[in-house]
């Protein structure tokens, strides 16, 4: 367990809280709806069991599954960009192959429009669970207020994590709205109206959902790193490979 | 401590089917196929449910993009004489037609501005006009039995269409392009124009309907290359 200790203490704080609270729940193997709402347990507290240090399954599951999906959705959008580039048309630079999935344009829109039911699924539910079981890992206005003036680097790592962690479930939604209304525009024309805010710089509500829709993967391969990043400190490549698989 | 061995093989699943996808997919392109068989069938049911019947909202005709509408041709560009151009309709009706161009002229015309959505990914605002492809089909007297509709075109080009989507009112068997005579690249004399079917599901140089009570073995001449069927907006 050494290298456990020697990441958690280092800061303590509420994001620290979390990562003890859920491995121990691990080692408890189940779940508490308001982990919060429970005394801090450390390490020591808890019990040994056969699985020490794993989070809730769900957390696994949602990360490793989301993370493929994600790659799958990413290289089939980019087989389809190929077809017909956003920046330039048909004139316009293709993405290199080897980023790409799907082999053709129908191939790119095979993997795309299969995977995108689980991928919108596995977010909605994740997000549901969130709400329900761990909403202060949800930014709010408070965590601004912290980077401006706390001067205690955990208590910044901890709102700027916070802020990561939520605008990544903000692009991924906002990924998924945008696609939607490329899929069906006519049926939810409605949604893609929206878009039609930059029509009086010329650019048609089509080309902004096109561009708001390709710009969710290089915003969330910032958030991703962000995240690594960050949680990196906390547990180091332990914590990420419990999270993911 | 713990991964246990089969959490270590999941790990290495994952890192091998991203490194995959890095490396051009090759071990991921050939199962395309396979994973739109098994996803579409359910897709296509969840669009055919989202697809209101009645009309949609439609554009002004300002807004209308004439450069953004690209041309795309499967096998060139045939060239239809309008005095000899006749439209065949026949399958399951019970007055099999051949409509010249006057005839489709005498029919209620009908001006759609609709947003023309090509699988490619770019999409274009278009006026088209011409008689409703309903108001022609039921001049032929269809069979309730009726359920997709072939149409073939002068390039050899094929397509099936679910008969609920065919007689949308702002389908229409268009002869007119942002108000001029359809252009010869765009399909003239008379081509399907419809907002609720991506570009490829609308023929251009239109010259055959077949009402059919089932799908024969062709579904489209992208359709069996590998493109969606429905193909819904």
């Amino acid at each position: 367990m050494g290298g456990n200790r020697k990441g958690l203490t280092g800061h303590c704080g509420e994001f620290c809280r979390w990562i003890v609270w859920q491995r121990v729940q691990g080692q408890l193997g189940r779940l508490t709806a308001f982990p919060w709402r429970q005394p801090v347990i450390t390490l020591s507290d808890a019990s040994g069991s056969a699985r020490p240090g794993a989070h809730p399954l769900w957390t696994r599951a949602f990360h490793g599954f989301n993370l493929l999906v994600l790659l799958l959705m990413a290289g089939s959008g980019l087989e389809i960009y190929n077809a017909n580039p956003v920046f330039g048309g048909r004139a316009g630079a293709t993405v290199p192959e080897w980023l790409t999935l799907g082999g053709w344009l129908a191939g790119g829109r095979d993997w795309h429009f299969g995977v995108m039911g689980l991928y919108a699924a596995n977010l909605g539910l994740w997000i549901g669970l969130l709400l329900q079981r761990r909403h202060r890992r949800l930014a709010d206005g408070g965590d601004l207020g912290t980077l401006r003036r706390s001067a205690s680097p955990p208590r910044r790592r901890l709102a700027s994590h916070r802020i990561t962690y939520t605008l990544m479930l903000v692009v991924l939604a906002f990924s998924l709205i945008t696609g939607l209304a490329m899929y069906k525009p006519a049926q939810l024309w409605w949604l893609v109206s929206l878009f039609a805010f930059a029509e009086p710089a010329g650019h048609s509500s089509w080309q902004t959902l096109r561009v708001c829709h390709l710009a969710t993967i290089p915003a969330i391969a910032l958030l991703l790193v962000a995240h690594v990043g960050l949680s990196w400190r906390v547990g180091g490549l332990r914590l990420l490979r419990r999270m993911a698989l | 401590m713990g991964s246990d061995p089969g959490r270590r093989r999941a790990l290495g699943l994952l890192v091998s089917g991203g490194s995959s996808l890095l490396l051009g997919g090759c071990g991921l392109n050939r199962w395309s196929n396979a994973v739109g068989a098994a996803t579409q069938p359910l897709n296509e049911r969840i669009e055919a449910l989202l697809q209101g019947k009645g009309p949609l909202p439609e554009f002004r005709r300002s807004q209308v993009e004439p450069a953004a509408l690209l041309v795309n041709s499967f096998n060139g560009t045939p060239n239809l004489p309008p005095e000899s151009y006749r439209l065949v309709v026949n399958g399951a009706v019970r007055r099999p037609l051949r409509l010249d161009l006057a005839a489709l002229a005498a029919l209620p015309q009908r001006e759609c501005v609709v947003r023309h959505v090509c699988v490619e990914g770019w999409a274009a605002i278009v006026a088209w006009s011409g008689p409703r492809l309903a108001d022609v089909l039921a001049l032929a007297g269809p069979s309730p039995l009726g359920a997709y509709l072939a149409i073939r075109s002068a390039d050899q080009y094929f397509e099936t269409w679910d008969l609920a989507s065919a007689l949308h009112p702002q389908t229409l068997l268009a002869t007119h392009m942002n108000g001029a005579p359809l252009p010869v690249a765009n399909g003239a004399p008379v081509r399907l124009a419809s907002p609720i079917k991506l570009g490829y599901k609308q023929s251009k140089w239109v010259t055959g309907l077949e009402l059919m009570t089932s799908l024969g073995d062709r579904l489209g001449t992208w359709e069996d290359r590998g493109y969606e069927w429905f193909a819904g907006l």
